[in-house]
């Protein structure tokens, strides 16, 4: 398609009108979805996760299946196609709608590509490893939460990848340097989708369809990218003018400022605060004081008999961590249906920060509130499968390296343990550059 | 080269160095026929430090190359030639020399010579217009050093054994127990198939490298791959930043020939006509000498590499065992009895002599847990191994406890002859730190078989260790290592008997642990459940 020609082919301007009804209806807020997310928003205290949600607006008209969602856009955007051919017969070309159009995917692809970027560049997508992830077995998560906790061990990685994202962006915002941007997400935003598929992410969609993005817009320049490094022939430079009358033109400068101070100012600035004060992975209640650590649960009594240790018992608990904020996790053989979630979840509440349990087995995670007068800990399982599971116990502390907690874990059995803190180090915290005896 | 601009009237045209140029010449005042003093100063520096980044700068590489039996490769023989540091000039005796900014000291003092050099040469070939056809040979062979180098690692994850799937002790072990090197060599290892995927990116590089055409896509690709792997080493202490940044710096060179047409065609809206300068073959024997050493370097990285290091992956990959364990005895066990020297020790974590769990891998590795605190292999289990009880991966950069044995089995009497894994527990003074080639300290060859810890009669019935993998995936290097004889490196050893019953469901184990304490252990298999999905890809065959 070379909008300089002046003529399109008939087979070219079927083409166009196609992906142009396609790409309008994934690009533009038609989704009403959209609009309860929008309004969801308070004013007064916007979370970057307000803007992350809008960057990753993707149309879902037919809920239950992506696959048929497709196809529905696919199937309006023929029969779209059909009815403006069938009114428009007068069209040589489309060089004009062309152009908005590519003007329309450049920005929506910089956002996108934005609202990933910041919660990596701080990074709050993998954050370091909870204690309890420390002390959970390699093979106890899901490949898609080890992709993501391995990801986290390494801040300097996470940010290099934000700032190429970011960097691909920024180039996405002028026409001059927008091929080297779509190739920048050519190669990264491919790999994204790579990753997906396989660590079985839950963006093996939308990551496909930042691709195709790219792709549409590097297709404009790489025939004459491909004259110039691969063929080694001449190359017309892009002279296209899109006509806008001399009154608008005050209004581009507008709106691409608009556009630059909110997504790069304004949502930078909102994720660093997040990065600060509330992280969408990490609660931010505070936890009892000064019992963050990994406990052995050297002693374990139900309903007054004893249960001697073994790694086999359902029942016995093994081990208990408590986080520095006011999360504590049990190990035991009992049975965990695993809360899984492949997609990012922003959310300021700490309810609903699932980060920490979520993709994993073999231990039980509980959110819980204090009440120092009585010593009771009031805990409530964050496994969406387990919504009944919720109990009160009431906790003491002989001395620093020890807790007591004893009560009813649910209507017939009632528990005794002592807990004794293990005097931990991790191997990924002091790392590989000196010897090591652990 | 004389008079180069009145050689531009014609198209193409033959200049008086034996150069032609392709492509229309209407732009041909933009392109440098002539250099400018500052250009000409630089590119002789650049020349010289690029020549000396891709000359192999070792003797031990040498060394090696010189003893490659090309009638029986193995895969690492053609990885090994590919696989290079220019000379070392400069190193940094400090944590950044190893791990941080200054392990790039080398790079630098590369530089300086090149600077001397450089300026030297610049005041005895003064009168030199261009270098337009020393550009075009320094590019070449930039390139094919960055294709080949590339190529050589990109096959062993085109067959993915460069990152193994986790062996079943590392999946029982703690994410917390674990160096980040590990942490992210085994987030690729879960994922065979986006291995293979990083794999055919890795070849395609370095394959769009070997040819003109596609150089500039090639080395794109090589900068942003490499790139990401240089961050990944930095990020978790992977040890190979410093090689991995050498493929994005050769990458840049390559990629800057073509930076100016690019940026005059986007940025300056400039209609652009590019001239590439090449050197005019015009003798029979210089068009077959190229198409020779180009046919050459194809078939042998591409093709020959290919093939052995898909023998590899199937019966001896890279970094996992490759003899199989014995049949009966394999998976995760619960120790349900733990007797030592004839004192029952009841099942807790937090004491210092119960095995917590016994694990037999597929191949012939026994590892079990306890709490207890042991100096650590902090390696990369890589290197170029040919015995299974060097192939650390499974052991280096783990801690929490865990313990690995490599173990020679006699089937016939049922007894383990098993050695610790961890180089770092031996008990003579060893100087390898593990993780590298097999290094055999002719002090520890055990000439006198009846002197050996291990019995002659066990020893036949274990038979030739050599032999355990498929012929075809045989070689000469594999052969040399195992032809030295019986090694004794005074690793940590345990003799253990063993009797199965229900097909290995309950199996019990009785002898000698490496403290010469008396064991007895029951173990009860279990069918132990994961997260993580297990491998679509195995290599190795058990």
């Amino acid at each position: 398609m070379s909008p300089a020609s002046n003529q399109w082919s008939t087979t070219t301007q079927w083409l166009f009108r196609f992906f142009f009804i396609y790409f309008l209806l994934q690009v533009l807020p038609l989704d009403y979805k959209f609009y309860k997310d929008v309004f969801a928003i308070r004013l007064g205290a916007i979370y970057y996760g307000d803007i992350f949600r809008l960057a990753h607006y993707y149309p879902e008209f037919i809920l239950s299946s992506p696959l048929y969602n497709w196809f529905l856009i696919v199937a309006l955007s023929v029969i779209g196609a059909i009815v403006w051919s069938a009114i428009d017969k007068q069209a040589k070309e489309y060089a004009q709608l062309y152009y908005w159009l590519r003007v329309l995917l450049r920005y929506r692809l910089a956002f996108a590509l934005t609202a990933y970027a910041f919660i990596k560049i701080f990074p709050l997508q993998s954050p370091f490893p909870t204690l309890s992830q420390l002390n959970t077995q390699y093979g106890e998560f899901t490949t898609w939460q080890l992709f993501s906790v391995s990801l986290g061990t390494a801040p300097l990685y996470q940010i290099f990848l934000g700032w190429v994202e970011l960097v691909a962006a920024v180039l996405l915002l002028w026409r001059r340097t927008t091929a080297i941007g779509a190739f920048i997400v050519l190669l990264f935003t491919g790999n994204v989708l790579f990753s997906n598929l396989a660590y079985e992410g839950g963006e093996v969609g939308y990551s496909l369809f930042l691709v195709l993005l790219a792709l549409v817009l590097f297709a404009y320049d790489a025939q004459r990218i491909f004259n110039v490094v691969v063929w080694g022939r001449k190359a017309i430079a892009d002279r296209f003018l899109p006509i806008i009358k001399p009154q608008f033109k005050v209004w581009r400068w507008v709106l691409k400022g608009v556009f630059i101070f909110f997504i790069l100012i304004f949502y930078g600035f909102k994720t660093y605060q997040g990065y600060k004060k509330n992280p969408h992975n990490i609660p931010i209640a505070k936890g009892l004081p000064d019992v963050a650590g990994v406990y052995n649960v050297a002693h374990f009594s139900i309903n007054n008999d004893t249960l001697p240790y073994n790694s086999l018992d359902p029942i016995r608990w093994q081990q208990v961590v408590f986080e520095e904020w006011a999360t504590l996790s049990i190990k035991s053989n009992r049975d965990v249906i695993i809360d899984s979630n492949n997609v990012e979840q922003v959310s300021p509440i700490d309810w609903d920060k699932k980060y920490e349990s979520q993709g994993t087995i073999r231990r039980h995670f509980y959110a819980y509130t204090v009440d120092s007068i009585q010593q009771l800990l009031h805990l409530h399982n964050k496994n969406a499968h387990y919504p009944a599971d919720t109990f009160t116990l009431h906790y003491a502390r002989p001395d620093t390296n020890t807790i007591i907690l004893q009560g009813r874990i649910n209507n017939t059995d009632s528990i005794y343990t002592v807990l004794t803190k293990i005097p931990k180090k991790y191997l990924l915290i002091e790392g590989r550059r000196k010897p090591q005896t652990l | 080269m004389a008079n180069v601009l009145t050689d531009l009237q014609t198209s193409p045209a033959t200049d008086a160095n034996g150069s032609t140029h392709t492509g229309s010449l209407a732009d041909a005042n933009k392109y440098p026929y002539i250099w400018s003093p500052l250009q000409k100063t630089a590119f002789r520096i650049v020349f010289v430090f690029f020549i000396i980044m891709c000359i192999p700068g070792s003797a031990s590489w040498y060394k090696t190359v010189f003893n490659i039996d090309w009638t029986h490769l193995h895969y690492r023989d053609l990885y090994d030639v590919a696989r290079f540091n220019p000379i070392r000039i400069w190193t940094v005796r400090s944590e950044s020399g190893r791990w941080g900014l200054a392990s790039w000291s080398n790079w630098v003092a590369i530089l300086g010579i090149a600077i001397v050099i450089g300026l030297i040469w610049g005041w005895v070939d003064n009168k030199r217009k261009s270098y337009n056809i020393a550009y075009y040979w320094l590019q070449a062979i930039v390139r094919y050093r960055a294709g080949i180098g590339i190529i050589g690692f990109g096959f062993t994850k085109l067959f993915p054994v460069q990152m193994p799937y986790p062996s079943i002790s590392l999946l029982n072990n703690n994410f917390g127990d674990l160096t980040g090197h590990k942490v992210f060599w085994l987030s690729i290892g879960i994922v065979p198939w986006y291995q293979v995927f990083t794999g055919v990116v890795e070849v395609a590089a370095g394959a769009f490298l070997l040819f003109r055409k596609t150089t500039a896509f090639g080395a794109a690709l090589l900068i942003g791959a490499l790139a990401s792997i240089t961050v990944v080493n930095l990020g978790y202490d992977g040890g190979v930043h410093v090689y991995a940044s050498y493929f994005v710096l050769l990458g840049s060179f390559v990629l800057a020939y073509y930076i100016p047409r690019v940026y005059r065609l986007l940025i300056l809206k400039q209609d652009v006509t590019p001239i590439d300068i090449v050197p005019n073959f015009s003798e029979k024997w210089q068009r077959w000498l190229r198409i020779g050493i180009k046919s050459l370097l194809v078939f042998l990285f591409l093709i020959v590499l290919f093939y052995l290091q898909w023998m590899n992956y199937l019966y001896d990959p890279y970094k996992q065992p490759s003899s199989p364990g014995v049949k009966t005895l394999r998976g995760y066990y619960h120790v349900k009895e733990f007797k030592i020297n004839d004192r029952i020790i009841p099942e807790d974590p937090t004491d210092t002599t119960r095995w917590q769990e016994v694990i037999f891998e597929k191949w012939s590795t026994l590892a079990y847990k306890q709490n207890r605190k042991v100096p650590l292999e902090l390696s990369n289990g890589g290197g170029g191994p040919m015995k299974d009880i060097n192939k650390t991966f499974e052991v280096s950069g783990v801690a929490g406890g865990r313990r690995v044995f490599h173990y020679l089995a006699d089937t016939v009497n049922q007894v383990l002859y098993l050695q610790d894994k961890n180089i770092m527990t031996a008990k003579k003074k060893i100087h390898s730190r593990g993780g590298g080639d097999d290094i055999i300290n002719p002090a520890y060859v055990v000439k006198d078989s009846s002197k050996f810890w291990i019995p002659i009669e066990a020893l036949r019935n274990i038979g030739d260790e050599n032999k355990t993998i498929h012929p075809r995936a045989s070689s000469t290097r594999r052969n040399r290592v195992f032809g030295v004889g019986l090694v004794d490196e005074g690793r940590q050893k345990m003799i253990l008997s063993y009797q199965t019953e229900d097909g290995g469901k309950r199996v019990y184990l009785r002898g000698i642990n490496e403290d010469k304490d008396s064991i007895f252990v029951v173990l009860d298999r279990v069918d132990r459940k994961y997260a993580v999905s297990e491998s679509t890809l195995s290599a190795g065959s058990y």
